[in-house]
């Protein structure tokens, strides 16, 4: 059974979405049949050749404070959080660090963009754009002071981020998480859904008509606690979270894999992991969006999954009430699922004439696809199922009964660092970073950015028929990621391609092919927009593009927190190893300096005007960008392939203090929090860090914070500190920055970069700046930021 | 519209909304083969496309109209009106 360190259960429900503002109206709403899906009221719909959805009627959104600063997917996701909040009977959290955020989302502050590039270019409309405000958002809303962050992977978003949750408690980072997702609907999703004839004219008819799916809007909550925290106080429990599954397709960036063999392995993971039979899942909300390649691949993933263990599973897709609400669906799904286990009660899948019924029964077997009517069943686990563009699958269970989930089984294996791939304004290539740290390079203007060309396709002999569909993130990301295997010297095969995972770290992900996106159908109608960019729209496709081209299957997750997310990849990849997910992870830091990117940070006052460098006082940054790729391994797996260590990971942490998003002042101490984390993660003292990767870039509010956090932490030490600023050399590269701190702490211990330019930070403030060589270094702590008070660290080590 | 006209159109459109190379294509490159790797998403494309620019409907057409520059710019040819 479940050891009760390992125990998550389920104390709070939220939901919003067409079929009702709350879980009660929902859940009625749901059992009597009702669909909310409607012919459109909000968008444009000439010349389309669907104009249905299923949209959010709320007129309470903005009774929350300073509105404005927030987009409808935060509005959303902040009522479904207050509801969940109140329903566990838990309230203000003060800044406590055991309280975290995780939250899924698609399209995020994509109603910005539009608002931002049609009205005017408001400034005030940039800090709602990215995902990452979300998560922030809701933070800031009820003082949450854990871990807080995004998850980018498109329609399986939801789902992950409960999983997700689950693993941060039970590996002791957590007693609360506030997990969940949200999207809204918008003219980027409809427009880019119609580009690909995805939309159904009549309606999503999951498993049945199968002629495309329609979009919804909502948010879904799931409050996940510790089993310990929910008994000391007395809490509701609604059921445990089992055990999860999340794969990589490695196919196609927006169509699933027809074998479905992917998804199997997740829901086999999801199974695996909660120590259950197959048998024991009583019913299946399937992801059902309605679009026939789906369908088909779910139908015949079950079939192979289930059809000798449990035939006769239950199964149905709720998004024919929802609408597919993407990033929100799997938090949405969450709600459904949790509630029919409780109730013992099988939502239906509606609109199947007998006709329907008797043409179904040829395709789903002895397997009961629940429809019209809602089902009463015994029920002691459900599964939850989401897939994704990108090639992203995810399963989850939930369940009466604790299961028998075994976490932080590889805790004791030493982590190794194995293999680094650098894309910098600097150049595409490892070689080409320390080559410029050699001669000493600078920055040429106040906005950089890389530029993959053909010789690096050629060089990795990455052929024109894959490059040809990347957009600028992937170019950057897939380079990076190939160049990392390379030199790790890890090939992809058959027998290890699932056990080798990717969490990508992205401040802004497809934020600019958003942008160019809305650009595009502002000028030629919500019915002219490009199936060949739309894809490019989500977070997650630069790493669905590297899975598909390395044949990456396990673990795949993209995270967007700012520009930490590039720490936080290794953070989280870590922990996936320690929980014996997968042997190896590659960790990345991804981001882009677009045109539009540059405008945002000289709108926003944060663009210096002329290079400036780390610990310069100065107003602003120069802006760059990258991508950095990070193999880290289990140890004994490094070994058993001769694989060469450049170093260990050896802990991470992670602080926060609420601030507004898009702020950092006043958040000083929660740094502190995040170095005293990691070392106590990595088991070690302040003592033995011997210099520092961090993020200054020359914006004074920002450095001083770094340099404040570093007096308090290592006192009068500081003054002998080498600190390490990657950003002289590629500027405020947000994500990709914060990776190739990491990877300069790897290079130096690997003995790959035996002197770097370093700043000291004298007692009375001033600083200083030398040459100095590495060859002593025992242990490097490695620091990043994001706005709205979060901060993260990681320590590597000989 | 010449042929010739249509074909290098079509060819133009290819390489900066598909990001083929220009190098490699010609006009009786196999447009689906491995080389291109043109697929299902950017078959939507050259519909939307042609639709577009020359006011032919290439939807639910069969896929042997699709095989190269040539065999799409004779179905325009053949339907324009």
């Amino acid at each position: 059974m479940t050891s009760n360190n390992c125990r998550c259960v389920v104390s709070g429900l939220g939901v919003i979405c067409a079929v009702g503002n709350n879980v009660e109206e929902t859940w009625k709403n749901a059992l009597n049949s009702v669909s909310g899906i409607h012919k459109t009221t909000s968008l444009d719909t000439k010349n389309c050749y669907a104009d249905l959805a299923a949209e959010v009627n709320c007129d309470t959104l903005d009774d929350i404070e300073c509105p404005d600063e927030k987009d409808r997917a935060s509005k959303l996701c902040i009522k479904a959080a207050k509801e969940a909040l109140n329903d566990a009977g838990l309230g203000d959290f003060a800044d406590s660090s055991r309280v975290s955020v995780i939250i899924g989302s698609c399209v995020g502050g994509v109603l910005s963009i539009e608002k931002y590039h049609c009205g005017g270019k408001d400034v005030n409309e940039i800090p709602k754009m990215p995902i990452a405000a979300i998560a922030s958002q809701v933070a800031e809303s009820c003082h949450a002071g854990g871990i807080v962050t995004n998850v980018g992977n498109a329609c399986a978003a939801g789902t992950i981020s409960i999983a997700l949750a689950c693993d941060l408690i039970r590996a002791g980072k957590a007693d609360v998480v506030i997990a969940g997702g949200s999207d809204s609907f918008a003219s980027v999703p409809y427009s880019g859904f119609l580009s690909l004839h995805a939309l159904d004219e009549n309606g999503c008819s999951p498993f049945n008509h199968c002629n495309g799916i329609t979009l919804g809007e909502g948010a879904g909550i799931v409050i996940v606690e510790s089993l310990e925290h929910a008994e000391k106080r007395n809490a509701k429990r609604y059921c445990e979270v089992l055990g999860a599954g999340v794969t990589s397709d490695a196919h196609h960036i927006t169509a699933p894999r027809e074998d479905g063999i992917c998804l199997l392995e997740a829901m086999d993971r999801a199974v695996k992991n909660s120590g259950i039979k197959k048998s024991d899942i009583g019913y299946l909300n399937a992801h059902g969006t309605g679009t026939g390649k789906n369908d088909n691949a779910e139908i015949n993933a079950f079939h192979k999954f289930f059809d000798e263990e449990n035939p006769t599973l239950s199964v149905s897709s709720t998004k024919v009430m929802t609408g597919h609400c993407l990033g929100a669906a799997g938090a949405i799904e969450a709600v459904f699922s949790i509630k029919a286990l409780t109730t013992n009660t099988v939502l239906p899948t509606l609109h199947y004439t007998a006709e329907d019924s008797e043409a179904l029964k040829a395709k789903a077997g002895q397997m009961d696809y629940v429809q019209n009517t809602p089902r009463a069943k015994e029920l002691e686990c459900v599964m939850s199922n989401n897939v994704a563009f990108g090639g992203t699958n995810a399963s989850i269970v939930f369940s009466k009964k604790p299961g028998d989930v075994q976490s932080q089984v590889a805790k004791d294996k030493k982590i190794a660092v194995t293999g680094v791939g650098i894309v910098s304004p600097l150049g595409n290539s490892k070689e080409a970073y320390l080559e410029s740290v050699k001669n000493g390079k600078l920055p040429e203007s106040a906005s950089i950015c890389s530029t993959v060309t053909n010789d690096d396709y050629k060089e990795l002999g990455i052929k024109m028929a894959f490059y040809r569909k990347l957009d600028n993130l992937g170019q950057l990301q897939t380079v990076s990621g190939m160049r990392a295997l390379k030199d790790a010297n890890l090939t992809v095969s058959e027998d290890n391609a699932k056990q080798i995972g990717i969490i990508v770290g992205t401040s802004e992900g497809g934020l600019g092919a958003t942008y160019d996106f809305q650009e595009l159908i502002t000028e030629a109608g919500n019915a002219g927009g490009s199936a060949f960019k739309f894809p490019h729209t989500v977070y997650n496709a630069a790493g669905g593009y590297l899975s598909i081209l390395s044949g990456i299957k396990g673990y795949g997750v993209t995270i967007t927190t700012g520009p930490l997310s590039g720490l936080d990849s290794i953070g989280y990849s870590m922990n996936v190893i320690h929980d014996g997910q997968e042997q190896v992870m590659m960790a990345t830091g991804t981001d882009e300096n677009l045109p539009i990117i540059t405008e945002f940070c000289q709108k926003l006052n944060v663009a210096a005007d002329k290079v400036v460098e780390p610990y310069s006082n100065s107003n602003g940054f120069v802006v760059g960008d990258g991508s950095v790729s990070i193999i880290i391994e289990n140890e004994d797996y490094a070994k058993a392939r001769g694989a060469k260590v450049y170093c260990y990971a050896l802990g991470y942490g992670n602080g926060r203090k609420n601030v507004k998003f898009g702020h950092i002042s006043g958040s000083d101490e929660a740094l502190d929090l995040a170095i005293k984390e990691a070392l106590n993660d990595a088991g070690i003292g302040i003592d033995e860090i011997d210099a520092v990767c961090g993020f200054a870039n020359g914006l004074k509010k920002l450095d001083d914070i770094e340099k404040g956090a570093y007096a308090r932490v290592f006192g009068d030490k500081l003054a002998s500190i080498p600190l390490f600023q990657v950003k002289e050399r590629v500027g405020e590269g947000r994500a990709a920055s914060a990776a190739l701190a990491a990877a300069e702490a790897a290079l130096m211990l690997g003995g790959e970069l035996s002197e770097e330019n370093a700043y000291f930070v004298a007692n009375d403030g001033s600083v200083s700046k030398k040459k100095v060589a590495t060859a002593g270094f025992k242990k490097i702590l490695v620091t990043s930021f994001a706005t709205g008070g979060s901060y993260s660290a990681v320590v590597f080590g000989k | 519209m010449a042929n010739e006209e249509i074909k290098s159109k079509l060819k133009a459109f290819f390489m900066s909304d598909l990001g083929v190379d220009g190098d490699v294509l010609n006009y009786d490159t196999p447009l689906f083969g491995e080389e291109i790797g043109l697929d299902s998403v950017d078959s939507l494309e050259i519909i939307s496309f042609v639709d577009d620019n020359f006011g032919v409907s290439m939807t639910g057409v069969a896929k042997e109209n699709f095989q190269s520059i040539d065999t799409i710019a004779a179905f325009i040819e053949k339907n324009k009106a």
